[in-house]
């Protein structure tokens, strides 16, 4: 066991866990999520992204455009967000409903990184 | 889709990876200084209190990391939003320049730019799509070679260890762009990325200083891509074998040519000035060979130029002294003297003053200009020879005082183009050699009578569908066709173009200067020299007309136009 895997593992499962965090909940209504989830969702998946740099091997270049994907998706999520509240001070079902699905888009390419996450821990085992 | 090779797939990820920190820093830093903003509660001008949106917080974060400072946006902050915004203006200021100056670093990291180079070099050479030669070593022979290649259209890649000498490349104006690639030749690796397997080389020219070098290199040409020609200089003849062995199609040694040159105008002074006149660009079969003293010669050196020039004096029955400064305690004899040849007692113990030629051939220029010098001020009428070895001291060679300066760089880069200008041309020198002043003479007084006083040119020709269609279509039809064929004008019937053939090549019998009349096969090359008209009209005899004495009566396939039997070649 390395400190190193550890905190690897743990931000690529928290990045997921955050990014399902935000996206729980009814589509339509923005009460149901939260603001801060999301930033914290954007800035551990980039964290995750950084941390995957310089991986020559090909799970590694596929984790890192994984990780690529879902960073897209969620900072056009927030950039959504950010462009609808400057008009109106409540989202409207339809806006509300672009931000969270942009989100979900994220969530499945998290949830491809960890898969491979635990594939790559399943072949260092042999 | 263009598959990047593992070596720039690798810059990327040095890149990427020396940054993972740095940006894991800035992310982090930043995050907490937004947050931070978005929840310290501030106060709006109507006296309401008041949260930054994210929108606004990340805004406000943005300039304030970036040092740009646009102000307190959107209104003016409250006492704890300034006390959090001074302790992010520390962070973030610190964070970015740590990422700033780690990029920097990283770009500016001697192994990063070493791959960009080679990334570059490859990439330049992938695109090469015409025929190019790889050069070894860009001295002043590799130099020369690249600056009369490239005037003649021919593509190059330039391989040398010396970054001074692959900046050179850019700097020296060469007519057309030359991919330089900085690395160790003698390392197959380097020669690959050069571009040595790459479908396109047509030839490898290792003309680096160092033998070994040279060796190592034909080694991994003949091995890698065992097709492509390769030349190889050769300064120690104890690599001839070896440079033999490992592949080299030509050896070139300067002192050899040097040697070999002073040798044909002593013996067969003729030869000599066909020997000019084939391979300078001006030459004609009028000029006069220059005449080398046939009395003592005075030969200062220790190295292997003297020793090749001396048993090539010695084989001609010339008497020599050589002023050797390194020559072994008692080995001296009649033929040799040991000495400083700077020093004016020695050269006179040498018997300068009733000498008839000095050849100063030490191995700096230095030594070599100072012994002209004193040479010189012992006896005015002497003939001397100086040997350069640097191309930059040329403006001093050509004061000195010297009556012939050679230097061995311009001596193999002359050799090399030789070879790949006119591969024939070589042969039919090199047969030449053994041939006497009579036969010399003979040829001359030839080329005299048919070529006259026009500028010789030579030019080859193979009897191939490509280069010669219309005696394939007559060899085809089993009809005999013959030199005489390929030289008669279309109009004059019976007056031959003013060439003459000087080699004939079928397979690997040779003949030289062969006749008129002889038949011609498939696959057969001659050498011919002659005036440019001469080359235009067999040219078109070849391509564009039927061979006129074979189908006198025929009608031309296309009408010719008058004068373009007359026109110059391209």
């Amino acid at each position: 066991m390395s400190t190193e895997r550890v905190l690897f593992a743990f931000v690529i499962v928290l990045a997921l866990t955050l990014n399902v965090g935000f996206v729980v909940g009814d589509f339509s209504d923005i009460a149901h999520h939260n603001v801060y989830e999301l930033f914290a969702a954007l800035v551990v998946s980039l964290i995750a992204t950084v941390m995957k740099f310089g991986d020559r091997t090909p799970l590694g270049s596929t984790m890192l455009a994984t990780s690529l994907v879902a960073d897209l998706q969620l900072i056009a999520a927030a950039a959504t967000w950010g462009f609808y509240s400057s008009a109106t001070v409540v989202l409207a079902t339809h806006q509300s409903a672009t931000v969270v699905s942009l989100a979900v888009g994220a969530v499945v390419a998290n949830v491809v990184s960890v898969v491979l996450l635990i594939i790559e821990m399943a072949n260092l085992r042999r | 889709m263009m598959i990047p090779s593992p070596r720039a797939r690798h810059g990327i990820f040095i890149l990427l990876r020396r940054l993972r920190q740095p940006m894991q820093a800035l992310i982090l830093v930043y995050a907490v200084a937004v947050l931070g903003f978005t929840l310290i509660p501030g106060v709006d001008p109507q006296g309401e209190p008041w949260k930054m949106s994210f929108l606004h917080a990340f805004y406000f974060v943005s300039f304030l990391g970036t040092t740009i400072g646009l102000g307190e946006i959107p209104f003016p902050f409250s006492d704890a939003q300034r006390l959090w915004a001074t302790a992010s203006i520390y962070g973030t200021v610190v964070a970015w320049l740590y990422a700033i100056g780690s990029l920097f670093n990283v770009l500016q990291d001697p192994l990063f730019r070493r791959i960009q180079h080679e990334n570059k070099a490859e990439r330049a050479v992938r695109r090469l799509k015409q025929p190019f030669y790889l050069l070894c070593g860009y001295d002043d022979a590799g130099n020369r070679v690249a600056r009369e290649l490239t005037d003649d259209g021919t593509r190059l890649v330039v391989v040398d260890a010396d970054q001074l000498r692959v900046d050179a490349v850019d700097v020296d104006d060469l007519s057309i762009t030359v991919p330089a690639l900085c690395g160790d030749a003698s390392d197959p690796a380097t020669m690959l990325l050069a571009g040595l397997t790459n479908g396109h080389c047509a030839g490898v020219l290792a003309l680096t200083g160092d033998d070994t070098i040279n060796t190592k290199i034909a080694l991994t040409a003949n091995l890698l891509n065992p097709d492509v020609p390769i030349l190889c200089a050769a300064h120690d003849h104890a690599f001839h074998g070896r440079m033999a062995a490992a592949g080299a199609d030509y050896i070139i040694n300067p002192n050899d040519q040097f040697a070999e040159r002073v040798g044909i105008s002593m013996r067969t002074p003729s030869l000599h000035v066909i020997y000019e006149s084939l391979t300078t660009q001006s030459g004609t079969a009028m000029d006069k060979a220059p005449e080398l003293p046939r009395g003592r010669w005075v030969l200062c050196g220790s190295d292997l130029f003297t020793r090749t020039l001396n048993r090539q004096l010695k084989r001609l029955e010339i008497e020599t002294i050589v002023i050797d400064p390194r020559l072994p305690e008692g080995k001296e004899d009649e033929g040799h003297v040991r000495g400083d040849p700077h020093d004016p007692d020695v050269l006179r113990e040498a018997g300068l003053e009733d000498a008839a030629a000095l050849v100063a051939g030490a191995d700096t220029d230095i030594d070599n200009l100072s012994i002209t010098l004193a040479a010189r001020a012992i006896n005015k009428s002497l003939f001397i020879i100086a040997r350069q070895t640097q191309r930059r001291n040329t403006p001093l060679f050509r004061v000195c005082g010297a009556d012939l300066v050679t230097l061995s760089g311009y001596v193999i880069a002359a050799e090399v183009l030789r070879v790949i200008r006119a591969p024939q041309l070589a042969t039919f020198l090199r047969r030449a050699r053994g041939e006497d002043e009579v036969w010399a003479s003979a040829l001359l007084k030839r080329m005299h009578d048919v070529i006259g006083k026009e500028v010789v040119e030579s030019w080859s020709i193979e009897i191939s569908p490509a280069e010669a269609e219309t005696a394939c279509e007559g060899l085809t039809r089993g009809e005999v066709v013959t030199l005489r064929h390929l030289m008669t004008r279309e109009s004059g019937r019976s007056r031959l173009v003013h060439a003459v053939p000087l080699l004939f090549q079928r397979g690997t019998e040779r003949e030289l200067l062969p006749d008129v009349d002889q038949p011609l096969k498939l696959g057969d090359r001659i050498l011919f020299c002659g005036d440019a008209q001469a080359r235009a009209t067999m040219r078109l005899n070849l391509s564009d007309y039927r061979l006129p004495l074979l189908y006198g009566r025929t009608e031309p396939r296309r009408a010719p136009p008058e004068p373009a039997v007359e026109t110059p070649p391209k």
